[in-house]
């Protein structure tokens, strides 16, 4: 594939586009995984009280999809940069499909209680604690498929 | 470097860096509080700034989220100090991690400067008419200095 050698001789070559990358991929998914973990934490009733839930999702949406796509791009670019070492990988598909579950998650159940008029406080906690649950696992496993090779 | 070796050597510091487990699960726990807290420390700065959040006072915005900075800066800084304890000899003529750990110190004047100006005196910045400069410069150069301290942090590790 052109694309994916060129993409992968772009990183292999230069230790600072590799670099960047990571940057962006980790910076992105920090601005992401924030961005969501505060609508989580006003729906655990831990900040932000005097704001509903929907509006704070209104606040931060924008922001958590602008990141999540920095993070997905810089992250076809570092696996296109690998294939090999991430084809053999143990816990890298793992981390994908919890990536997957946590995508799906976010923008059907999180987000459809997130802006709901009145819902249960037992719902919502739960669908936050859920949601916090969910791309903290992915953070572990993105470390993890760098450690357990 | 002797004292770098001292430190890396302590049992369990040595046991901690030769886990398979515990080394990237402090680690991961590093970044997951980069990823909460920091996500708080963006959204208070840009509410400083005006961006967004607008229908949320500055009070409110400083004030609940400030026992969670609190915690998650904490556990963070903890376990970077453990990661990089444990690797005391590499990270001793690391001049990445030097620089990180000049603009935490930068953090920490930042704090002693804007604390008493700004994020004691919310309640002052919510009557304002507009936010005053005073609390912009102080966004601004806490969104410089946490995003250096990132990249520094990243970069610690492609230095040999």
């Amino acid at each position: 594939m052109p694309l994916q050698n060129a993409v992968a001789d772009a990183l292999n070559n230069s230790e600072w586009v590799f670099a960047l990358a990571e940057c962006v991929h980790i910076g992105g998914f920090a601005v992401a995984i924030g961005s969501i973990a505060l609508v989580d934490f006003r729906m655990l009733n831990l900040g932000l009280r005097r704001e509903t839930t929907a509006r704070i999702l209104r606040y931060t949406e924008l922001w958590t999809l602008i990141a999540l796509l920095f993070v997905v791009f810089s992250g076809v670019a570092l696996f296109l940069s690998q294939t090999d070492i991430y084809r053999v990988n143990l816990i890298f598909p793992l981390k994908m499909y919890v990536l997957a579950a946590a995508l799906i998650y976010n923008f059907t159940v999180h987000r459809k209680v997130a802006t709901l008029q009145n819902p249960s406080p037992v719902v919502s906690k739960l669908v936050a604690i859920v949601s916090l649950l969910l791309w903290v696992t992915v953070v572990f496993g993105g470390i993890f498929t760098g450690f357990l090779v | 470097m002797p004292t770098a070796h001292s430190i890396q050597s302590i049992g369990s510091l040595t046991a901690f860096s030769e886990s398979v487990l515990a080394y990237p699960i402090v680690l991961s726990i590093h970044l997951a509080c980069i990823a909460l807290f920091g996500g708080m420390i963006l959204a208070t700065n840009l509410r400083l700034l005006g961006l967004t959040f607008n229908s949320l006072t500055i009070t409110e915005m400083v004030t609940s989220l400030r026992p969670w900075k609190r915690v998650g800066g904490t556990i963070m800084i903890a376990m970077g100090l453990l990661l990089a304890a444990s690797k005391a000899e590499t990270y001793a003529p690391n001049p990445f991690f030097w620089t990180k750990m000049i603009i935490l110190g930068l953090i920490g004047v930042h704090a002693l400067i804007f604390r008493p100006i700004v994020y004691s005196k919310t309640e002052e910045l919510d009557r304002s008419p507009v936010i005053p400069a005073k609390a912009k410069v102080s966004a601004i150069l806490s969104l410089v200095l946490w995003t250096s301290m990132f990249v520094m942090g990243r970069l610690i590790a492609y230095w040999d």
